[in-house]
């Protein structure tokens, strides 16, 4: 999963409703974009059923690298 | 009688020359307020400001006022900012003040002020720097002090609204003469980290002495230079610090900070099944046109019956042959009628034809004769007529001029 793609795929979605709400779109290719739709929509289903946001501590070791601790609030 | 000029003129002689100069139409005086009165109607204060033995007469009209979150009062240590000019009626020069803060606080203000109009001009705060932040950030980093009430709040709200999201916390102090480097440092690292969409800088309330290092020249830099967007987040209403106007977005509080950076899942789920309702509807919608489509199509005639269709062609078909056939036939007949009457012209041409109107065909041994030059009297002839023949003898010959108009 990349960065934003959350915000990608549900812009993705509402132009894919768009197209079709349009009438321009032939049986086939409106048959591929509901698919690709659906497809999407079930990936923004994933993301937000996600709960496993962990809370680190981002420090800074002597050499310069960087490490994360688990962070205890 | 000496040259002379009028007081009035004289007046505005000494306030022209007083406007002509930069220096006192923009200027910071410090002192001490006594005589202090504020008019009601008029909504002006009138006052005197006082340092050692020396006193300058002031006004700050309504309009100026109306911004001052204190009310002055003798005895009060101010700074001013304002313009001098002459107050013709009596003769003196006063001060026209734009701008009032209570001195100590004033002097951190002017300091403050200075550094904002400098990192203004060098584009920091500039409207088109500012970056949108993600919809739905995976990880928020956050710039603050790890044991600080600020952190708290982002937390609590982060897991309330959006449990999947990541937190990566970069631990600063938030006052003191080490946050301004701390703090920017913090920016730094997480953009150096990475993996964040969003930053959240902030800490909660506090005087302005407390905030002054979100009011500092390296916090505002570490803001313009980091790559991810940021949320400044300084727990204070009234005043803006210099990271708020630094920010991408400024928030009033860790709280409300947290609010921008984190959508509500319950919100997003239901934008996400609404949109899916549409999506469903729309492709319902599709289908329907498609199948309307193919309807109308299928009520055309040749699909409810066929059968009158072919008929037509049949028929057609029929008329065509009958047409060829007839065509042929009479093709047949003229091409009859021009052999009949060809034959009838070779029938007027056979010598029989001749023969039967009286002729006869007079031959020597199979060779016809044609001029008396050929015969000689005695000479036995044939002559064939139409019916049959004759054997002829020659008694005599005599020779015919041949008259132009027979043939």
């Amino acid at each position: 999963m990349k960065k934003q793609s959350f915000d990608q795929a549900l812009q993705r979605l509402e132009e894919i409703v768009e197209q079709l709400e349009s009438g321009q779109l032939g049986l086939e290719e409106s048959l591929a974009r509901f698919e690709e739709g659906v497809r999407i929509s079930m990936f923004c289903q994933e993301e937000l059923q996600k709960t496993d946001g962990k809370v680190s501590l981002l420090m800074k070791k002597m050499n310069g690298e960087m490490e994360l601790l688990d962070f205890e609030a | 009688m000496k040259e002379f000029i009028t007081v009035s003129a004289l007046n505005e002689y000494i306030g022209a020359l007083l406007e002509a100069d930069p220096i006192l139409q923009g200027i910071w005086v410090k002192g001490e307020i006594s005589g202090f009165r504020l008019f009601q109607q008029s909504g002006h204060m009138y006052f005197t400001l006082k340092d050692g033995d020396a006193a300058v007469s002031c006004v700050m009209f309504r309009s100026r006022n109306q911004g001052l979150k204190f009310l002055p009062e003798d005895g009060m240590e101010v700074l001013l900012f304002g313009a001098v000019g002459i107050f013709s009626k009596q003769g003196r020069y006063q001060l026209y003040v734009e701008n009032m803060q209570p001195f100590g606080a004033g002097a951190l203000y002017l300091q403050l002020e200075k550094l904002k109009k400098e990192l203004d001009q060098q584009g920091y705060f500039a409207m088109e720097r500012k970056k949108p932040l993600p919809a739905m950030p995976h990880c928020v980093g956050v710039v603050t002090s790890q044991d600080g009430a600020a952190l708290r709040d982002i937390l609590k709200v982060i897991r309330q609204r959006c449990p999947s999201v990541r937190v990566v916390v970069a631990h600063s102090s938030v006052q003191g003469v080490d946050a301004p480097r701390e703090l920017a440092a913090g920016i730094g690292s997480l953009n150096a980290y990475g993996q964040v969409d969003v930053i959240i800088v902030g800490r909660g309330g506090g005087s302005l002495e407390d905030l002054m290092a979100f009011n500092s020249r390296e916090v505002v830099e570490a803001i313009s230079l980091s790559v991810i967007p940021v949320i400044s987040a300084v727990g204070h209403e009234v005043d803006v610090t210099l990271a708020d106007l630094a920010a991408d977005v400024r928030a009033a509080t860790p709280t409300q900070a947290a609010q921008m950076a984190v959508p509500d899942q319950t919100v997003l789920r239901d934008q996400l099944h609404s949109i899916n309702r549409q999506l469903t509807r729309a492709m319902q919608k599709n289908l329907r046109r498609q199948a309307e489509a193919l309807d109308y199509l299928m009520m055309r005639r040749i699909w409810r019956d066929p059968g009158e269709f072919l008929e037509k062609r049949h028929r057609d078909l029929r008329q065509a042959s009958q047409a060829l056939i007839k065509a042929m036939q009479k093709n047949l007949q003229t091409r009859q009628h021009g052999l009949a009457m060809a034959v009838a012209g070779l029938d007027q041409l056979s010598p029989l034809k001749v023969m039967g109107r009286g002729y006869a065909i007079l031959s020597h041994q199979q060779t016809i004769i044609k001029s008396i030059e050929q015969v000689s009297p005695g000479m036995q002839l044939k002559a064939r007529l139409s019916d049959g023949q004759l054997v002829v003898e020659v008694k005599e010959k005599e020779k015919i001029a041949h008259e132009k108009t027979e043939f």
